[in-house]
């Protein structure tokens, strides 16, 4: 899967292959690291460019934006806007836990400081942590399955919970998780905050085959405290495994602009 | 007419022993000036803070669209979407009586970055000229100018000027969101840096002029967040509050006046709760006045238990006897007065125009969001001295009493045969 946007808990979540905890097992024969492990892959290649449109909904106002993204590895990705043609050319950089975005109306580069990354990412309603910690929330989390066996649709799904650990700085209270146990489908997952409040829904849709891979086509962030806003990516183009390497995700080629 | 006697009585028998008459009396007036000293500086902190709190940065009283506070949206624009007629409503509000200046400002979250270095920021679009009649943090600044509109120019506070490392002609970028959703972002060059001594502030504000802030986050002109206004005296603020919201009630959308007792009951409360605190002093300072006036008035009447026993023993009832202590101890009230009103009223007047400054030992304080400067400045306040003398006066005469209750007790012919 290219771009952090729809890898926010897939990616997230493969990581946790590597961490030694399987916090509880639904059932003898699942294993939650496995599962998701599984769906990492099938989503994930080791790098990848793609072309995404995002829409995003508020109270006030609607826009459209078509971007480039390419990645590598969960560390780097590069997102260069192409239109609205006001801003176009206008991209951020995520290499490791640092965000710059490049700004071609004045040919500057900005780090984001760390106070800001919880804001909005591009008037989106993703926040630019949203792109940081997707690679580390298996870091910071518990994975135990919550739920395994058929939802209201008739589809089987498996259901994960993960809760932060004790020591961990987390943003959110704790991550619900829906997967497709035929395909390995992402479905939806659920923000909670600290008092166990829905935060945001992001669910994947549009289940789509692009150089190969079956992966969701579409993603739809949703606020919770905003029933009318939100935010939908849609893949147009997508490739796996394309020859990119770090030097790739530079500054220099940041503000390149191309 | 037949107290007369009694307080020429009491006023004479002052001076049977003057030097300890001077010093019961110094000992109340010090009490007096004490007191009125310890209120006037407390009052005096207190007006500092609700001075620099409501004249510093935000005015007295502050105008918004009802649905701004306390989310503080960027849409919720005075006037909603559509703006408000901003002149009309600043003659509006000029007109009033009690105002001395009204200011339009838009508020607005950004980033700002200068080289390497990026803060976060709170982008504040101002009138200059207005801005300047009704808070001081622009006037004077620690270096450059004010900023003209249309120049892409804006001052920022001293702490961020530091932070990023960026003077007096120095560019910075300025991003944010557009209220239309867009990035906003422009480069703009620094004009002038200000102090307010709130580092908070200081590190996080953006000045730039009204236009300007509204062409980067792409607002209508006539949309504004805020109308800061700044009242004569902080204490009519509430009252003018009450009188603006009525004479601007003829806008389409409603709009919300709130005075800074409104908008900061804590600096109310705080007030509140010091001037309870003038008691606490006030029965503090004469307790331990008593307790020595009190032991100076049973040593004269212990020193004059002959004369009291002869007075009762030529037919005087003990009712006299209590009644020359008493008058004897308003005397010396009296006399404490006049002492403590030439010991403290020039020194009031002196620390009141000219307080010395201890600034050179303490530095700036900041409390509760208000600058502090630590100088002695004390404020009059009237009904504290009347009651100060009043407590003055009932201290004496407290004090008096047991002695008097003595004297008045004390048996003729045992006293006069020298038991």
């Amino acid at each position: 899967m290219p771009g952090f946007l729809i890898r926010v808990l897939s990616i997230a979540v493969v990581a946790a292959t590597a961490s030694l905890a399987p916090a509880s097992t639904a059932s003898a024969q699942t294993d939650p690291l496995e599962i998701i492990d599984r769906v990492d892959r099938m989503m994930r290649g080791d790098s990848s460019r793609g072309v995404a449109t995002m829409e995003v909904v508020t109270e006030h106002w609607e826009r459209r934006m078509t971007m480039e993204i390419w990645s590598l590895g969960t560390d780097y990705s590069l997102i260069r806007l192409r239109a609205p043609q006001r801003e176009a050319g206008t991209a951020t950089l995520k290499a490791e836990d640092d965000i710059w975005n490049y700004l071609p109306k004045v040919d500057r580069t900005i780090k984001v400081p760390a106070s800001m990354m919880g804001g909005a990412w591009m008037g989106s309603h993703f926040t630019n942590d949203d792109l940081v910690k997707d690679s580390r929330l298996i870091d910071d989390y518990d994975v135990e399955i919550a739920f395994e066996g058929d939802d209201p649709d008739g589809v089987a799904v498996w259901e994960f919970r993960l809760t932060p650990k004790p020591e961990a700085a987390v943003v959110w209270g704790s991550i619900e998780y829906r997967v497709r146990q035929d395909n390995y489908m992402p479905l939806w997952t659920k923000f909670f905050d600290e008092d166990g409040e829905l935060a945001r829904t992001m669910e994947h849709g549009e289940f789509t085959e692009f150089s190969g891979r079956l992966v969701p086509g579409t993603m739809d962030m949703y606020p919770a405290d905003k029933p009318d806003e939100r935010t939908t990516v849609r893949y147009e183009e997508l490739e796996f495994d394309v020859d990119l390497d770090p030097s790739y995700f530079s500054l220099r080629n940041l503000q390149r602009g191309r | 007419m037949s107290e007369s006697p009694w307080l020429r009585i009491g006023w004479r028998n002052l001076g049977r022993n003057r030097k300890r008459t001077v010093l019961t009396a110094l000992g109340l007036a010090v009490g007096y000036f004490a007191c009125v000293f310890l209120v006037g500086w407390t009052a005096g902190i207190q007006s500092q803070m609700v001075e620099n709190a409501t004249s510093l940065v935000s005015g007295q009283i502050e105008i918004h669209d009802a649905e701004y506070r306390p989310e503080r949206s960027l849409y919720d624009t005075i006037g909603g979407r559509e703006g408000a007629d901003v002149e009309a409503l600043l003659r509006a509000i000029d007109a009033d009586p009690s105002v001395l200046a009204a200011a339009p400002r838009v508020y607005a979250g950004g980033l700002v970055s200068s080289g390497q270095a990026t803060s976060a920021g709170m982008l504040l679009g101002v009138d200059p000229g207005r801005e300047v009649a009704l808070t001081r943090f622009l006037e004077p600044l620690v270096d450059g100018r004010l900023p003209v509109a249309g120049r892409n120019e804006l001052v920022i506070g001293e702490e961020m000027s530091r932070q990023l490392s960026a003077g007096v002609g120095a560019e910075l970028v300025v991003m944010g969101a557009g209220a239309d959703g867009s990035m906003a972002n422009d480069l703009y060059t620094v004009a002038g840096i200000f102090s307010t001594g709130l580092i908070e502030f200081d590190a996080s504000t953006v000045v730039m002029p009204i236009d300007d802030l509204q062409a980067l986050i792409v607002l209508d002109p006539g949309r504004i967040h805020e109308i800061a206004v700044a009242t004569e005296d902080p204490w009519i603020a509430e009252a003018t509050a009450a009188r603006l919201a009525a004479a601007l009630d003829t806008t389409a959308r409603p709009v919300a006046v709130a005075s800074w007792t409104d908008l900061n009951p804590a600096m109310v409360e705080y007030v509140a709760l010091g001037e309870s605190f003038y008691w606490v002093i006030l029965l503090i300072v004469f307790s331990i006045a008593l307790f020595g006036v009190a032991n100076t008035m049973l040593m004269a009447t212990f020193e004059r238990r002959r004369e009291f026993a002869v007075m009762l023993a030529l037919g005087s009832t003990p009712g006299s006897i209590v009644k020359t202590v008493m008058f004897e101890a308003l005397a010396i009230g009296v006399v404490s007065l006049a002492l403590a009103a030439v010991m403290t009223f020039p020194l009031m007047v002196w620390w009141h125009n000219w307080p010395p400054s201890l600034g050179p030992l303490f530095g700036d304080v900041t409390l509760m969001g208000a600058l502090l400067v630590p100088d002695l400045r004390v404020e009059y306040n009237v009904p504290m001295w009347i009651w100060t003398a009043v407590a003055l006066i009932v201290t004496a005469l407290l004090a008096a009493l047991y002695p008097a209750a003595r004297a008045a007790c004390i048996p003729p012919a045992d006293t006069l045969s020298g038991l």
